[in-house]
């Protein structure tokens, strides 16, 4: 479990980042965390893992105050994925660079080898493996980069925009190993703009702007609420608009649904029935 | 790394900023041929004298500061190596002068980085007649310095995710670990260069001969002083170190 208690944060002391923060983690949870650029996102998933420490407040990994721990010691427990992979990426072969995470913390020899092509498999570039990563397009880079932290399997996974630059099928990959990973109790937290992506696979959403946690609670609530959508420079997303529409034809149809699976029942419900 | 910091443009308001970049430019390197010409204690201190008013001027003494504070660990190491190692009558004077020459080295040069806006130093080098690409590849290389240092920041940071102990193990272990941060720092920089040159390009970059600018640099009254002074000030010194014979300022150990 994680906890951030009243984290506030400045980088160098003068540019406010974060005001007051607080938030609880549980294990096992899948949680998206949206919000404008330069609403603290990134900065606050780098307070995870100790790569930023509060200028005031705490953060709190499974009961002891995380500024105990190096941030090696936390990675072991919490792996985080950085928006960029080329700030990641050094070695000459894919498969390398994945194995090179899993040696770092300390794996076996063949459940290393299981591992590195498992997750290069799911993430589809299992044919890449022997390819320098550094002649790769971008996307296959940032799967890359995703690949040597996921195949670690930390406790808690936090990534920073992984979809950039990801097509649909890509996308729906990722989604089905993150589902994967907390399906065996790991705790996922992705940071993203993406907000399709985020209503069909996060149960919770966490909405951020200016520093501050403006909206924290089941996703389906969080997204459909205008005040979050507007702070967050996010469009309505298009199934609470088609359920909009159908409100103002039929009022007793709930005016905020966001899933595909919630609509259908409406209309099936509108039409009398199956 | 802090110590770069001394060598990074910072947006200020002082004298040393408004001088002419061409006249901060002779001065630099008198600086820095005054600084080359001495390796005593005794001269090298009055040349810091000089100094550091300087990078006061350029309200700039507390980075300077932090930036040589920076340094203290490789100052020290000069020090230690260049006494034990060194086959000079007194080692312990001569590692003090060469410490003190590397920083008054380092000051001459920041005055100069320090208060040089990339676009005046490209200006400035275009007035003196060389070549447009030179002199913009020239303030090009001055912009990116910082973000090539936050670049590092970002890449230490992503490796340390990664469970890489950067300051951990003996020396070995230490510059192994340098390797997951040069190499996405020279992939990268090449990378943004390639970016950088397409995007030029598709501006047209070199698109006409005859470029216009903005901003003209013109010398001003001051601008002149400062040649005038550091040309005298070069000539006395060497006038001095040839023919003037100088005491032996070491220090008895």
């Amino acid at each position: 479990m994680i906890m951030m208690e009243n984290v506030s944060f400045a980088y160098d002391g003068l540019y406010t980042a974060l005001q007051g923060v607080s938030l609880q983690i549980d294990d096992g949870e899948i949680i998206a965390i949206m919000g404008t650029n330069g609403a603290g996102k990134t900065t606050l998933v780098k307070h995870l893992n100790g790569l930023l420490r509060p200028n005031s407040g705490r953060v709190i990994v499974d009961g002891v105050d995380a500024q105990h721990y190096s941030v090696a010691e936390l990675a072991r427990e919490i792996g985080l994925v950085m928006q960029n992979p080329d700030h990641q990426l050094f070695l000459d072969s894919v498969e390398k660079e994945v194995v090179f995470g899993l040696k770092q913390l300390g794996f076996a020899e063949d459940e290393i080898k299981e591992r590195t092509d498992r997750t290069l498999s799911s993430l589809g570039i299992k044919d890449l493996s022997e390819r320098s990563p550094f002649t790769l397009s971008g996307g296959e880079r940032k799967r890359v980069a995703l690949a040597s932290v996921l195949a670690t399997e930390p406790r808690v996974l936090a990534l920073d925009e992984p979809t950039i630059g990801q097509d649909a099928r890509q996308k729906e990959k990722l989604a089905d190993m993150l589902l994967e990973l907390n399906k065996k109790g790991r705790t996922v937290i992705v940071v993203t703009h993406d907000i399709e992506f985020v209503i069909e696979h996060f149960s919770r959403t966490i909405a951020m702007a200016s520093g501050s946690i403006i909206a924290d609670g089941p996703t389906s609530a969080v997204l459909s609420n205008d005040e979050v959508i507007r702070l967050c420079s996010l469009t309505t997303p298009q199934l609470t608009q088609a359920a909009r529409s159908l409100h103002t034809l039929f009022p007793d149809v709930h005016e905020r649904l966001t899933l595909l699976s919630e609509l259908e029942d409406e209309i099936v419900r509108i039409l009398g029935g199956v | 790394m802090s110590f770069l910091e001394v060598f990074q443009y910072t947006r200020q308001e002082s004298i040393m900023h408004s001088l002419d970049p061409r006249a901060k430019l002779l001065l630099a390197i008198v600086l820095a041929v005054i600084s080359l010409l001495f390796l005593e204690i005794f001269p090298l201190l009055i040349i810091l004298a000089v100094l550091i008013p300087l990078m006061a001027a350029a309200k700039s003494l507390r980075r300077w500061l932090r930036s040589m504070k920076g340094l203290s660990v490789l100052l020290i190491f000069i020090l230690i190596f260049n006494t034990l190692l060194s086959t000079y009558p007194n080692p312990l004077n001569y590692s003090i002068a060469l410490v003190l020459r590397l920083i008054a080295l380092m000051t001459s040069f920041s005055s100069f980085f320090l208060t040089v806006q990339p676009d005046e130093l490209s200006q400035a080098l275009i007035q003196m007649r060389v070549r447009f690409e030179f002199a913009f590849a020239m303030s090009m290389a001055m912009r990116y310095v910082p973000t090539l240092g936050q670049e590092a920041y970002a890449i230490m940071d992503t490796q340390k995710a990664r469970g890489v102990e950067l300051d951990k193990g003996n020396i070995l272990a230490r510059i192994r670990n340098i390797i997951p941060i040069i190499v996405p720092l020279i992939i990268v920089s090449i990378r943004r260069a390639l970016l950088i040159a397409e995007s030029m390009e598709s501006r047209g970059f070199g698109a006409s001969k005859n470029r216009t600018y903005m901003e003209k640099l013109s010398f001003k009254k001051r601008d002149w002083a400062v040649c005038i002074v550091s040309l005298i000030a070069l000539v006395l010194v060497f006038y001095i170190r040839l023919y003037i014979p100088l005491p032996d300022w070491s220090i008895p150990l």
